[in-house]
């Protein structure tokens, strides 16, 4: 069975330096993605980027293990985000308008439109952490990376998965 | 019926995205009409949620230059490492410090039984440069601004450590000139870079909060320049709501 696209590894590079700003190169976007999903508006997302990639760079010359960096990076960007969300007045809600369709087809439009607002419902209604699955595994990680980067097992993180896209399938079947 | 004919659940059928069942229920999924069914089931319902345009974003060119020029200035600055001390080690600089501090006390020497990760009031009261709060914000200083090399001596000597390794301490304004602190001895101390996790890095982070909150215009400069001269560890917990350095 197929996977999601799965994020790139950031190929070999000739300095510390470089290699941390080829992460950065992979890894900005899906980070940005996901500290908005958290509520943070994108340019607190970009400052704390910065932040991540200083400390990757500080963590990997002080010698720290490259094993499950994917998963590192998730996880200091997360605590790092739910620390400027919680210094700015905790949990804020966050519209889903942009889940929808790309380009869609306008034979589709109808059942495009409709199929968007259903997942939009689901997602909503979902648990916070089980948003936070999903968004992680969007954006290409496996799930020993999502488990490192949100202190989750994998058992938990598969369970989650399975209850979020169980919903889904369901809420989007026509 | 044993183990390996009864269907995956979704959870299984999840985890067999990445590798992560057991042999016997891989099997039984490979043979399975029903399992694959449901799996492409879960994995159209992923594809769609994946699918989705995420939030418009902007170009990647600032965000990456100014991590190029962050990280040359770490590269170029291992002090900066002060701020990842683990905490082991932290409690070994500390008791270094301890040991070090009880050396010099014997010896009779000027600094005694102030720790240096706070300035002494008496040596290093603060003074601040006769400026508002716009020409305070309208000038951009680089960060970590050295002080001038004969200042620099001056404080060495009045600490009573002219002789010690100066790369064990960075010469540092008690008010930044960023918040209008001005070129004056009595506006600079010997901030050891291992001291303790208050240490130069952490100061660091208040001064850019502190300029951020009065040029913003939520803080008065005046505020921000007594909070930071008569206890910036006090001023630090203060402007970040917490007991210890929030990295």
């Amino acid at each position: 069975m197929a996977a999601l696209p799965a994020l790139e590894l950031a190929p070999p590079a000739a300095t510390l330096e470089d290699e941390v700003v080829a992460h950065f190169d992979l890894l900005r976007a899906p980070l940005l993605r996901y500290l908005a999903s958290l509520g943070l508006p994108i340019a607190d997302g970009e400052e704390i980027v910065q932040e991540v990639f200083l400390a990757l760079f500080q963590h990997l010359r002080r010698g720290g293990g490259r094993a499950n960096l994917r998963g590192w990076i998730f996880r200091v960007a997360h605590n790092l985000g739910l620390k400027r969300r919680n210094r700015g007045g905790g949990a804020v809600s966050v519209e889903w308008e942009w889940l929808s369709d790309p380009a869609p087809d306008p034979e589709q439009q109808f059942f495009r439109n409709e199929s968007g607002r259903r997942l939009r419902a689901v997602v909503r209604a979902l648990p916070e952490q089980d948003r936070r699955c999903l968004l992680l595994r969007a954006e290409g990680l496996r799930y020993r990376e999502i488990g490192h980067a949100l202190a989750m097992s994998l058992g938990a993180v598969s369970l989650s998965l399975a209850r979020s896209l169980a919903r889904i399938a369901r809420a989007t079947e026509r | 019926m044993s183990a390996g004919n009864v269907h995956l659940t979704d959870q299984e059928l999840v985890l067999a995205n990445d590798g992560e069942i057991a042999v016997d229920r891989a099997r039984h999924l490979a043979g399975c009409n029903w399992c694959q069914i449901r799996g492409r089931e879960l994995q159209n319902a992923a594809a769609l949620f994946a699918s989705a345009n995420g939030p418009e974003l902007p170009s990647a060119g600032p965000a990456r230059t100014r991590l190029r020029a962050h990280l040359a200035a770490v590269a170029a600055n291992p002090a900066s490492e002060s701020a990842q001390v683990t905490r082991w080690y932290a409690v070994l600089a500390g008791t270094l410090l301890a040991v070090g501090m009880i050396a010099v006390a014997n010896l009779n020497l000027p600094v005694r039984a102030h720790r240096l990760e706070m300035p002494s009031p008496r040596l290093t009261p603060g003074a601040a440069r006769a400026v508002n709060r716009d020409a305070v914000c309208s000038v951009e200083l680089p960060k970590n601004q050295v002080a001038p090399a004969d200042l620099r001596r001056r404080v060495l000597q009045e600490y009573g450590i002219a002789g010690s390794d100066s790369t064990r301490y960075e010469v540092d304004y008690l008010i930044t000139p960023a918040l209008g602190g001005a070129d004056d001895v009595r506006n600079l101390w010997p901030q050891p870079y291992l001291s303790t996790v208050w240490n130069a890095h952490v100061k660091d982070e208040l001064e850019d909060r502190l300029r951020e909150l009065v040029c913003g215009g939520h803080v008065d400069l005046a505020e921000a320049q007594r909070d930071i001269s008569t206890n910036w560890i006090a001023a630090y917990k203060k402007y970040f709501g917490t007991d210890r350095p929030v990295r």
